[in-house]
């Protein structure tokens, strides 16, 4: 158990390398620089003023200097600074990450639960009505454009029924004291975290099913029917334990892929995470807030599925004794 | 000069209505509603968030709105593109239009405390408009020096035009001095909380979410603002702010806050105003260039020919929805002094654009005339549409068209870098003063490599570059005109640039904010006169 979250740790490091080479070499590879936008935007024409900003930005240096010293800096801790946002590249992602995050574990907590739950009931009530409509309800989760989904949950609970707030994280200028704050953060949370929730939940419920219906015909749950058992406990302690490896595994490999849908559903609901920073950077070439926020997720990922592995390691005793 | 416009037509009818209706009845002014203080305006605009609070130098729409709650400038331009006292009471010419004496108000202090004085605007022109802001405006600067606690003398080393001067002074923010000198202007960290003395202090920015301002109790404008505080929210996509609006959540959306749909749907519920007013001062258009490093495209027979086969009718309907119109001038329409109304339109007719491309010696051989490399912008979305639609045009008249729309970095690279492109479609958005700014689109001094938004064609006409050149020291208003409508004149003749189509601003607005009138640049003004009627 040590060993496996050492050697996990250790391989974060060239993670860490890799992420940055890539899309440092991506970023190089579009045509335009961060002094481009930044000169075109405040109408710089003056040769000595764009000297000075190149020497500033640090474009004076060949890009392999460039990528060096990022590397070093980033394992010193230092992200560098964002002379587009005037503000250190850690305060800037600091300040967005965890609205993300928080979105981001709502989401994959509603669509680990409800997924599970649906995935359950579809299995065990194989080929009836339920089953029918809790697949159909997965086809079309599955199916529909998250931020189409956004839009339409924003009309039906903000527009028409005026139940929940349109977007944002908080409501603006009230003081609710701290129970009334995280009643305020729960309200705004809930049409996003459902919007980004609903379709990983739909691939949860359609890979609980086809677990949960495999392991039913396996051998040892003849074996446990025989023995006597009741049904409720064939299905929670026999079926259900064994079903839950694949959806673990499917937790581990999505977490990236969620925070790539949150950018999406952060755009509908104005959710102040990372997503826009992200956008906005990309589309400016300002490389040390794109770097910053890649090595920030690739940390996040990977201690997530350090995690996840852990999970794993507790939920089945053969890769324990192997 | 006057011309019959639609908005003219409308005025003036209002206004001899409303006289009508005050000799009718006595005492009664429907001008005269009392603005109610107090509420929060939540308010947003049709584009992200700013990339700092306020940026040295311009940085784009979203600093501009987002900075201007608090730093003021010197003068305002009104509506009618006459200039209004901001920071400055009085600014006066000499005789010889050589040097102007400002005077500046009095009793306005910093959102800190600190007096402002003519120190800080002395400061300002010297580190932060000569070098940054308005470098190619105050080319003919010399100096500025104190005259006495109030007043201040800008010289000139030659006339300069009172129009363009005080054009100037209304575009250009102020800034404290006992803030930033000694700093580097444009990365300090202050641009991100600004201090300034406008009707609204920085209270809080949430990245990514709103921007919050509270009301500067202390405003000189004694009684305003109206408003006990304003945010400004961001949604990176439009039908989400069309739901906030229609939430309630969001009541004032500047420059196309929401899609074009939208805008019909919610003004028919009479909740929602939508508004092409306020922007005069940031007049948008989509603009059509052709590179002279081309020998074809330096042709101005195929420029003709080119822009006659382009159905530009069309685009402003399918592409923007009917909110644009076709342009006709490099000077847009709605500029109330310097447009030239009489120049040849170009209409749409294809079957003419291939008669003169026979006639200019292009004919079709081998199924084709001549290919061309389109580059349109990518900044905007439409922008890709209206390149479908040009590259459409061009090849029903035997042009094949190879179209790329790449992104914002590539687009500015493309365009104004590289000059890799036969035909761009780009935009800008004009002043009512056309010296340096829309000028530096067709003079020899406009091309400078990598800097955007500037003379990109390669366009050199010693003719064009002597008239700009004499409009910008010429201090007879009238001439002035005279001459914009004579380099309107060359433009359209050469058309190394011009607009393809005008597109119409919208501000659309819950009907209970008011008091956002009368304003020549909405994005860029403080919001000091709205109020909420509810």
């Amino acid at each position: 158990m040590k060993r496996l979250i050492i050697t996990r740790l250790l391989q974060i490091i060239p993670l860490v390398i890799g992420v940055i080479v890539m899309n440092f070499v991506l970023i190089q590879m579009a045509p335009g620089t961060l002094l481009d936008i930044m000169t075109s935007e405040q109408q710089i024409t003056d040769p000595a003023a764009l000297e000075r900003m190149r020497e500033l930005y640090g474009y004076d240096q060949s890009p392999i200097i460039q990528l060096l010293k990022y590397i070093y800096s980033v394992f010193t801790l230092d992200l560098g600074y964002s002379y587009r946002q005037n503000a250190p590249v850690l305060d800037i992602i600091l300040a967005q990450l965890p609205s993300t995050l928080l979105l981001m574990l709502v989401a994959i907590g509603i669509a680990v639960t409800f997924g599970m739950i649906a995935g359950v009931i579809a299995s065990v009530k194989v080929n009836t009505f339920w089953d029918v409509m809790i697949s159909l309800a997965a086809v079309f989760f599955f199916a529909a454009p998250t931020f189409w989904l956004g839009i339409m949950l924003i009309i039906v609970f903000s527009v028409w029924l005026g139940w929940l707030p349109v977007g944002g994280m908080t409501t603006i200028g009230v003081d609710y004291g701290f129970f009334g704050h995280i009643w305020d953060v729960i309200r705004h949370l809930i049409l996003p975290a459902l919007s980004l929730g609903l379709f990983y939940m739909a691939i949860y419920t359609r890979v609980m099913r086809a677990s949960m219906l495999e392991v039913f015909s396996l051998d040892f749950v003849r074996t446990a029917r025989a023995k006597g058992l009741s049904t409720t406990r064939v299905i929670f302690a026999h079926v259900y334990r064994n079903a839950l490896l694949p959806v673990v595994t499917l937790l581990g490999l999505q977490l990236a892929t969620v925070l790539g849908g949150s950018v999406v559903i952060e755009a509908v609901f104005s959710w102040p995470g990372i997503g826009s920073l992200m956008l906005d950077s990309v589309m400016s070439r300002n490389y040390p807030v794109v770097l910053g926020v890649f090595v920030l997720s690739a940390v996040v990922v990977a201690f997530a599925n350090l995690l996840v592995d852990i999970a794993y390691y507790r939920l089945d005793p053969r890769i324990r004794n192997r | 000069m006057t011309r019959l416009t639609r908005r003219f037509f409308l005025t003036t009818t209002a206004a001899v209505s409303l006289a009508a209706a005050s000799f009718a009845m006595p005492g009664l002014s429907l001008a005269q509603v009392t603005p109610k203080t107090g509420g929060t305006l939540v308010a947003t605009w049709g584009g992200f968030e700013p990339q700092a609070v306020f940026v040295p130098g311009g940085g784009g729409s979203s600093p501009l709105i987002s900075s201007t709650k608090i730093l003021e400038p010197l003068l305002r331009m009104d509506d009618k593109a006459e200039f209004v006292p901001v920071l400055a009471t009085e600014v006066t010419a000499s005789d010889d239009f050589t040097a102007y004496d400002i005077t500046i108000r009095d009793g306005v202090t910093w959102h800190d405390g600190e007096p402002f004085t003519v120190d800080d605007v002395i400061y300002t022109v010297n580190e932060y408009w000569k070098p940054m802001v308005a470098g190619a405006a105050l080319s003919n600067f010399t100096g500025i020096e104190k005259i006495d606690d109030k007043t201040v003398r800008m010289t000139f080393s030659k006339p300069t035009p009172e129009f363009f001067f005080k054009n100037v002074l209304a575009t250009s923010l102020v800034l404290p001095e006992h803030i930033y000198a000694g700093t580097e202007i444009a990365t300090n960290p202050i641009n991100n909380t600004p201090v300034g003395t406008g009707p609204f202090k920085f209270k809080e920015w949430v990245r990514g979410s709103h921007i919050e301002y509270d009301k500067n109790e202390d405003y000189w404008d004694e009684g305003k603002p109206y408003l006990d505080g304003l945010v400004l929210r961001y949604w990176r996509d439009a039908a989400s702010r069309a739901a906030a609006m229609e939430a309630g959540e969001l009541k004032l959306g500047i420059f196309n806050p929401i899609p074009a749909p939208d805008i019909d749907r919610l003004t028919e519920t009479d909740d929602f105003v939508a508004t092409s007013d306020g922007y005069l001062g940031a007049a948008w258009a989509s603009t059509i260039e052709f590179n002279s490093r081309n020998p074809v495209m330096d042709d101005p027979a195929v420029r003709k020919a080119i822009l006659t086969a382009i159905d530009r009718a069309l685009i402003a309907d399918v592409v923007y929805f009917g909110r644009a119109r076709p342009g006709t001038s490099f000077v847009s329409s709605v500029n109330p002094i310097f447009h030239n109304p009489d120049l040849p339109k170009y209409d749409f007719d294809p079957e003419k654009a291939e008669e003169m491309l026979d006639a200019a010696g292009y004919p079709i051989k081998d199924g084709k005339r001549f290919t061309v490399e389109l580059l349109a912008a990518g900044w905007f979305e439409e922008n890709g549409k209206v390149g479908q639609f040009v590259k459409q045009n061009l090849e029903d008249i035997g042009i094949e068209v190879n179209l790329k729309v790449p992104d914002r970095a590539s687009s500015i690279k493309g365009i104004y870098n590289d000059y890799d492109f036969d035909i761009a479609l780009s935009n800008h958005a004009s002043q009512v003063e056309q010296v340096p700014r829309q000028t530096n689109y067709v003079t020899t001094d406009g091309i400078v490599k990598g800097a955007a938004f500037r003379n990109a064609n390669g366009y050199s006409n010693p003719e064009m570059d002597a008239l700009v050149n004499a409009m910008a020291v010429e201090v007879d208003e009238e001439k002035r005109v005279e001459m914009a409508h004579k380099m309107q004149e060359i433009i359209a003749e050469d058309l190394p640039i011009t607009i393809l189509v005008e597109m119409e601003s919208t501000t659309v607005h819950a009907d209970e904010v008011k008091g956002i009138e009368g304003r020549a640049d909405i994005s860029a003004d403080s919001l000091s006169d709205v109020w909420l009627d509810d």
